[in-house]
């Protein structure tokens, strides 16, 4: 393949250029490879010899002409073995001796003889004559390597020049070879060249080797349709351009040049292989714009991930590539990804790649895609918990403003008459629960509008259980598992009313036996009392309550009431801070005598009914489950003895939650309205009756008096009144 | 039912005016409420420990706000308890604010509304700062007025707010003429002093506190606050009757300021439940004679009379509702 590029060349090269030497050689194509590649060389000049048709080997023989070409404006004859060494220029080893001959043919001491370096008219530019020996010689070649010249010399009467090198000079600028319209190759390698120009007229030009310059631009080569090699390797060019018309170039070196990025490629289409090591190249495009493209060298650059290249794998034709030196290679996924991606790919990095390697590749390459797969449905995830916290957290807040609407609503109806002494304003009082209304209502719909998405999210990760909505409550219901459960040792509870939390504890108490740490975020914990809940659980280690969305955490005693309620626990940690023996003492302090007096002055019909309740509480959730779980249920009522043995002077302060506590009000009020009547009705009934009797008594002396005088009068007369007696006997009879 | 008043009225009326009725419509409450419990140990029993507890105050612990504050005595035994379980956070030397003080009041009373601490707070605050913290005397005493005498207080705002904007409430009672020289005066001080006119004040409460169906602080007390001063604000005169040594004593559910951090009996009572934690850790005040408030009976002198019963009583109820 790659001698047959040179083949190609030289065969295009329709007249007796002595390219046939590189038929015969296969070593040539074979350096020119290896150069090009710079496996072995890291030196700029590595890139130097790309195309170089100077052996190295050859610069002893030059060395001899330098004492004259120093002598710019004299008349003499110099440099001219490299006349004769061009000849032998592209051999290298099988046709040594012919190059030594050539040395010695045109050494240092025949050089003088051949070739006249004169001064032309104008006095800047030396002529170049050769002798009519040495034009029949090589009628088509010329070789100035190394001779020190600044500016190219007037080449008089060489039209059929074919071959030309310049190479190792200080020539600044390409002139005064325009006349050259034959020239097929041209060789400007390490010169000190700025600008590409002076070629226009080189229309049949096949070669130009212009590495190791000091070229900015790749400009001016619009004229040069049929040029085959291009390098421009070693110069200090940033972007591709003014290429897209070289249909026939098939090499391109731009190797060592300070290019960005790669595009602008079409119209390349003769493209076999394009060196590009050496830049800093992040990016490249346009690549499968490239019909022929076999070899791509990208070694050192800045490529760092596959998607910047991404182009390649679209290139059918590329066969062999490059990418060492670059980030990209360093990565753990670099070679299947390539592998994968570029099936059409026979080497890289200068490795032949097997067929266990492709394997390998595939295998590795659809791990990766599970991978990336599980990592999407991870971030996926991750961003669905993300916008579900949000929707609850937005929920709940619109939730708590309704409720504060409500409750300033509720005040300001309730006092707005007259309790507040400072409010004057009277129309400012019965306006603003209007305004409040409004809010309200169109707060209220917005709610609504908002529970169609994710209201609630349950997470589980690894000892904690997450709880954010209200919703989420519900899953204490689902049916965990032993060992999932067992091991929660954390619950955290975020946007959800602590008085729905409270209806859950003892479900959570029997799911999640092990749980010790509880947290709340944003749980309107508003109460002292409202810990009081909390003393039904089975066991607390430690306690969060985080001041966000809890305004009790403001209170200077919240820790001391929590260490005082929930003392049977004896915790160890409060918002993840140690509990001293202090702070116990201290919360003793503080309310013991509140527990005593709620323990011992209450009484005792009330101690039982408040302890009665506590406990209904607990077994409402329990007599619903007796059925399928009878052992937990005796487990649990042990429990709740040896709870409220530890507690009983404070099992009496007890939460129940605000709606519980108002249906129980509504029942108190039934109540009381029929004892109102009942002992309205008794004591009416009692006022009667006292007020009967009192008359009674009033009454009572006269009577008994007109009673006694009666019955005196009766029996006064003793004869008339015994008749009557004896009257009524016999009447009897 | 010895008293001469008695005669006065109809029995009806006047069981209703001394809160009999009040009392026995709850204790019937109180049986429905927990007839099982009860039954078990008759309701003789009952009757006698609820009104034992009345008579003690302590009736009124963890009860629903309409019922606490439905008499004077159980309004005077709710500051009793109050101060009785909140002592040592006043003692400790803490500052809170109304929300926190609010908070206590709710362990007491679940449903104690807000607005009576915050009109509490607005005493002690002179209406501003709300989040101010307040001692606990400062704001027990405030608490006081506030909430024993509530709806004289309401109707005093009124009136307050009436002479403000130069009404005056008691036409019938101020003569014409005077009020006519008190609004012109008023109208002259307002640029330069705040309030009302103590003396005027004084005449409109005065009557007030005649016809007036609640309890109201003493009318020779309230002359001796309005006596003071010439012209005051609404929680000025709050503030006066708050800190009045006499009012308090009238009121007679909390002792005298200087008094306040002393209770002999509870402090023992606290240092035998610190006992088993920290030995000699805990010394708190010392003794001091607890004689001025005699509506009051000792709960612990009634104990023996209780311990009869305590003991089988609990552990049997406790099997019962185990089951």
């Amino acid at each position: 393949m790659i001698p047959g590029k040179y083949r190609s060349v030289s065969g295009r090269a329709t007249n007796n250029v002595e390219f046939k030497l590189n038929k015969d050689t296969p070593s040539f194509p074979g350096r020119l490879l290896q150069h090009d590649l710079e496996r072995n060389y890291s030196s700029r000049q590595g890139d130097g010899r790309v195309i170089s048709p100077s052996p190295r080997s050859k610069s002893s023989c030059i060395s001899s002409t330098t004492n004259v070409t120093e002598l710019y404006g004299l008349e003499m004859k110099t440099a001219t073995s490299s006349l004769s060494a061009f000849g032998d220029s592209s051999i290298q080893t099988s046709s040594k001796s012919r190059i030594r001959q050539g040395c010695h043919s045109a050494g240092p001491n025949v050089s003088g003889d051949h070739i006249n370096l004169v001064s032309s008219s104008m006095p800047s530019f030396p002529i170049l004559q050769r002798s009519s020996e040495e034009k029949i010689l090589y009628s088509d070649r010329l070789t100035l390597e190394r001779q020190k010249l600044t500016v190219c010399p007037i080449i008089d009467g060489e039209e059929h020049l074919r071959l030309l090198n310049f190479q190792h000079n200080f020539i600044t600028r390409i002139q005064n070879i325009s006349n050259l319209q034959r020239l097929i190759f041209l060789d400007l390698y390490d010169n000190q060249i700025e600008e590409i120009s002076g070629l226009s007229t080189l229309r049949s030009l096949r070669v130009l080797l212009l590495g190791k310059n000091r070229i900015k631009k790749i400009s001016n080569l619009e004229n040069l349709k049929s040029l085959d090699v291009l390098d421009l390797h070693g110069n200090q060019i940033t972007k591709i351009e003014n290429v897209n018309h070289l249909c026939d170039l098939r090499v391109l070196n731009l190797a060592r040049n300070l290019l960005s990025h790669v595009d602008n490629l079409n119209g390349l289409d003769s493209l076999t292989e394009l060196n590009l090591r050496h830049n800093q190249i992040t990016f490249v495009r346009d690549v499968d714009n490239l019909p022929c493209l076999q070899r791509l060298f990208l070694s050192f650059n800045n490529i760092s991930s596959f998607d910047n290249v991404s182009c390649l794998a679209d290139s059918t034709s590329l066969s062999d590539i490059t990418f060492d030196g670059n980030p990209i290679a360093q990565e753990s996924w670099y070679k299947h990804t390539i592998l994968q991606n570029m099936m059409q790919l026979r080497q890289l990095d200068m490795k032949r790649i097997t067929e266990e390697e492709r394997r390998m590749a595939s295998i590795l390459a659809k791990k990766e895609e599970e991978k990336k797969r599980e990592n999407q449905k991870q971030s996926l995830l991750k961003e669905k918990k993300r916008l579900t916290i949000n929707n609850v957290a937005r929920k709940w807040d619109l939730q708590q403003r309704v409720a504060n609407i409500v409750t300033a609503q509720d005040r300001k109806d309730s006092d707005s008459p007259s309790q507040d002494p400072c409010q004057i304003d009277g129309s400012h009082i019965s306006a603003s629960p209007e305004e409040t209304g409004s809010l309200d209502s169109g707060l209220t719909s917005a709610l609504q509008g908002l529970s169609v998405i994710d209201s609630h999210l349950v997470e589980l990760d690894g000892d904690t259980l997450s709880l954010y909505g209200s919703g989420a409550l519900e899953s204490l219901d689902r049916n965990w598992s032993a060992q999932t459960a067992g091991m929660v040792t954390t619950v955290s509870f975020t946007f959800i009313e602590f008085d729905e939390i409270v209806q859950v504890l003892p479900k959570l108490k029997i799911k999640f036996p092990n749980s010790l740490h509880l947290k709340f975020r944003e749980t309107n914990l508003v109460m002292l009392q409202q810990f009081n809940a909390l003393a039904q659980l089975r066991r607390i280690d430690q306690l969060t309550i985080d001041p966000q969305g809890n305004p009790v955490v403001n209170f200077t005693l919240w820790k001391y009431y929590v260490l005082f309620r929930l003392s049977h626990f004896s915790m160890q940690k409060i918002n993840g801070t140690e509990v001293t023996q202090n702070d116990m003492i201290m919360a003793e302090r503080l309310f013991g005598i509140l527990a005593h007096v709620a323990s011992s002055e209450l009484p005792q019909y009330r101690l039982i009914s408040i302890l009665g309740d506590a406990r209904k509480k607990q077994f409402r959730y329990l007599l619903e489950t007796k059925g399928k779980k009878p052992g937990i249920v005796n487990e649990e009522n042990n429990d709740s003895k040896r709870l409220i043995g530890e507690n009983t002077n404070r099992a009496t302060l007890n939460y129940t939650t605000r709606d519980f506590y108002n249906e129980r009000l509504e029942e108190i009020k039934e109540k009381k309205k029929f004892c109102k009547m009942y002992i309205e009705d008794l004591v009416k009934e009692a006022t009667e009756i006292n007020m009967k009797n009192e008359a009674l008594q009033k009454l009572w002396p006269q009577m008994f008096i007109e009673l006694v005088r009666d019955a005196v009068i009766e029996i006064r007369n003793k004869n008339s009144y015994m008749k009557l007696c004896l009257q009524q006997i016999t009447d009897q009879k | 039912m010895l008293s001469p008043e008695r005669l006065a009225l109809p029995d009806y009326e006047y069981l209703a005016q001394r809160h009999v009725l009040t009392y026995m419509e709850d204790a019937v409450c109180q049986l429905l409420e927990n007839k099982e419990d009860i039954s078990q140990y008759g309701i003789a029993r009952f009757f006698t420990e609820y009104f034992n507890s009345v008579c003690q105050g302590t009736h009124i612990l963890f009860r629903e706000f309409s019922f606490i504050q439905a008499t004077p005595h159980n309004r005077a035994s709710f500051l009793r308890a109050f101060w009785r379980c909140f002592r040592t956070v006043g003692k400790n030397g803490d500052l809170l604010t109304m929300k926190e003080y609010h908070c206590l009041l709710q362990l007491l009373c679940p449903d104690f509304p807000l607005e009576l601490t915050q009109k509490a707070a607005r005493i002690v605050l002179m209406d501003d700062a709300m989040d101010c913290l307040m001692s606990f005397s400062d704001f027990l005493f405030a608490f006081q007025i506030q909430f024993y005498y509530s709806e004289f207080l309401d109707s005093v705002a009124a009136i307050y707010q009436d002479l403000l904007s130069g009404k005056n409430p008691n036409t019938v009672i101020v003569p014409t003429s005077s009020s006519g020289q008190h609004r012109q005066r008023q109208v002259l001080g307002e640029a330069s002093m705040e309030g009302v006119e103590a003396s005027l004040f004084y005449q409109c409460l005065e009557n007030l506190c005649d016809r007036h169906k609640y309890s109201c602080p003493p009318p020779a007390l309230v002359k001796e606050v309005l006596s003071n001063v010439q012209r005051l604000t609404f929680y000025g005169f709050l503030v006066a009757l708050s800190k009045h040594h006499g009012i308090n004593q009238a009121l007679g559910a909390l002792p005298d300021k200087g008094d306040l951090m002393h209770g002999p009996s509870l402090d023992e009572e606290l240092e035998r439940l610190l006992v088993p934690r920290s030995p000699g850790l805990i010394q708190l005040g010392h003794a001091s004679p607890e004689a001025s408030w005699p509506a009051f009976p000792d709960p612990s002198r009634l104990a023996p009379l209780e311990a009869l019963h305590h003991i089988p009583e609990n552990d049997g109820s406790t099997e019962e509702t185990d089951d």
